[in-house]
């Protein structure tokens, strides 16, 4: 449990390293250079977790005709995903960033559950506007002392 | 403007979850995680010999700032490990909480490079705030 826990709050602080030390590259390098190589490192690094895992490519071949296509698309957005936050990660405050990136996902999840499952989490509407609120109050903060 | 793209840039992180989910139902962690990665290769790959972009891997910078897709796969891994374990909101808290304190610090101390935006008192009220969203979201 605990280390769930630890692995959870690891993992956003990966996402957010990994988010500067890309954007950093792609200053020096240019975006799609950075981009690439964000893939390479990590394409080399899942094939190892790949032959280390007990799954094997082998094993699962028969079972790709069973994903519908579209599942196959995320692959797709995550390159959009990586070459965008290369764009804005030196623009704006990393906290920031990751804040409102967690609004506008909130948001799509509330939005899918209302029209794939039919379900409105009012507490979910509640949380995320409280968010928002929070978030402008602060950056009205920033904007009184100009440094944004 | 960048504001937006960052508001964008959750929208597509929601849908991919979304899709990334199904295949890792399907196929596997460890598969799914290979297929998502060599899908984006061939496509960055596709966008940069289209664009003739010159890739050229030089030693003049510090090997580290390679990394980030090393520390994406760690992101996608450690996320399935929580997900298991812990449920799907209490993760995206969790998660929440490990990106706002690593941000607060990287700001701060303008760590890696960026600019320094020091931390106020006066938006301690704001963070309250948000925290307090987070707690109504994972509880309900």
């Amino acid at each position: 449990m605990i280390i769930a826990i630890v692995v959870a709050i690891a993992a956003g602080a990966c996402i957010v390293i990994a988010r500067n030390i890309n954007s950093i590259l792609a200053e020096k390098k240019g975006l799609l250079t950075s981009t690439f190589f964000n893939y390479v490192t990590g394409f080399s690094l899942s094939v190892i977790f790949l032959l280390m895992s007990s799954e094997s490519i082998k094993q699962s071949y028969g079972l790709f005709g069973t994903v519908p296509l579209w599942a196959y698309l995320g692959g797709l957005l995550g390159v959009a995903v990586v070459a965008i936050s290369n764009i804005v990660t030196s623009k704006i405050s990393a906290f920031y960033m990751s804040l409102i990136i967690f609004v506008g996902q909130l948001f799509t999840g509330i939005i899918i559950d209302y029209f794939a499952l039919g379900i409105l989490s009012l507490g979910k509407v509640l949380g995320g506007l409280l968010v928002v609120a929070g978030l402008i109050y602060n950056l009205y903060v920033d904007r009184k002392v100009k440094d944004i | 403007m960048y504001r937006l793209l960052s508001a964008f840039i959750g929208v597509l992180i929601t849908i991919m979850i979304l899709l990334n989910g199904v295949l890792s139902q399907k196929l596997g962690n460890y598969t799914s995680t290979f297929i998502i990665h060599l899908i984006g290769f061939i496509l960055i790959s596709i966008i940069v010999i289209a664009k003739k972009n010159k890739i050229n891997f030089s030693k003049d910078i510090p090997i580290y700032l390679y990394s980030g897709g090393i520390l994406g796969v760690f992101t996608i891994l450690f996320n399935n490990i929580s997900f298991n374990l812990l449920g799907a909101s209490l993760t995206l808290a969790l998660g929440l909480l490990g990106q706002s304190i690593c941000s607060l610090v990287l700001d701060h101390y303008g760590v890696l490079g960026m600019r320094v935006v020091k931390f106020k008192k006066e938006k301690l009220l704001g963070l309250i705030i948000i925290a307090s969203g987070i707690v109504i979201m994972t509880l309900y």
